[in-house]
């Protein structure tokens, strides 16, 4: 039983990621929606990682010793100058250990 | 001398090096997965199958949490599909581009389209060569492997190790999302997509919104859609 259950489970997350990936489904596209489309991205990634960044335990957390916030500042500032993603994420990570090491 | 190596070959490896920061910062969740399905009665077998053929961080746990409590069928699939919905929006964005590829090609990535693999998807000629496709798989499947690794681990290690999700790892995330945004943010209207999905996400988490995140996203576009509309007609 729970084997089905998984596999049923896994043909939810499986259809939900395939479906709009078929030619066959009868969905034209027009200039318009493909442009709405265009900020999925951005908008869909900012959305996962804002919640990491601000919220604590349910809370809002957007003192200064924050170590999420405090590292996302510089990470932000190094996408930016340098737009390279390595440069980005390593000094981000060294910046936040360093800080959560401090405010321990 | 080593056999100069094939571009599918340097295109996978470079996926898979892109997708390291997000692979090594699902390793807690990974861990913590295993061995929750454990402590909650689940074989190894049907842990494993979990991240193997299900393979969707939040909706596994989820399910073992339901399954535990002994909700019913409707109720454990009801919620998956829940938080399965945004992966809609990704097939839609990613249309144009996958549609028309062989069908090994879409099942292949399609089941490997995770939020992560999305994120790495922004390209201008993303999924639009073969050499670009090999990317993709190797960013996903590298995901793919981390995340069953992890999960093998929690399901031996179970209750023996710590809880590692307090560890920050996850700060590694925010900030491969930032390191893909920011460069991405040329224009007004994507500026003002990304403040609206932002202010909207922490809004919506703390109101304990279900859907929060396919909402916030929503609401970014729409926003960012109708600036770049309004700049047409100035």
């Amino acid at each position: 039983m729970t084997m089905i259950t998984i596999l049923l489970l896994a043909l939810i997350t499986f259809t939900t990621r395939y479906l709009f990936l078929e030619g066959r489904l009868p969905i034209r596209m027009g200039a318009k929606a493909r442009q709405f489309l265009s900020y999925s991205g951005p908008a869909i990634l900012t959305a996962i990682c804002m919640p990491i960044i601000f919220i604590k335990d349910h809370h809002l957390n957007v003192a200064l010793n924050n170590p999420y916030l405090g590292a996302a500042i510089v990470a932000i500032i190094a996408a930016w100058k340098t737009g390279n993603i390595y440069w980005t994420v390593g000094l981000g990570m060294l910046v936040f250990l360093l800080y959560s090491g401090l405010s321990l | 001398m080593k056999k100069v190596s094939h571009p599918f070959y340097s295109a996978l490896g470079k996926g898979a090096l892109d997708m390291l920061p997000l692979s090594l910062a699902v390793l807690p969740w990974g861990i913590l997965f295993g061995s929750l399905a454990i402590q909650r009665g689940f074989t190894w077998l049907e842990a494993q199958a979990l991240s193997a053929i299900t393979f969707g961080g939040a909706v596994q746990i989820m399910a073992v949490e339901l399954m535990a409590d002994g909700a019913s069928l409707f109720t454990v699939l009801f919620s998956a599909f829940v938080i399965s919905s945004r992966h809609f929006l990704y097939g839609l964005t990613l249309r144009e581009r996958l549609k028309t590829q062989p069908l090994r090609w879409r099942l292949s990535l399609g089941f490997l389209l995770t939020d992560e693999l999305f994120a790495l998807s922004g390209h201008r000629r993303a999924y639009k060569s073969r050499l670009r496709l090999f990317y993709a798989l190797g960013a996903g499947g590298s995901f793919y492997l981390a995340w069953n690794a992890w999960t093998f681990i929690g399901i031996i290690a179970g209750a023996s190790l710590p809880d590692l999700t307090e560890l920050g790892l996850d700060f590694a995330i925010a900030a491969t999302f930032i390191a893909l945004v920011v460069p991405s943010i040329k224009s007004l209207s994507v500026l003002v997509a990304v403040l609206v999905a932002a202010v909207c996400s922490v809004t919506f988490e703390l109101m304990d919104i279900e859907l929060s995140l396919v909402f916030s996203g929503l609401l970014g576009m729409t926003a960012g859609f109708t600036v770049a509309q309004w700049e047409r007609l100035q």
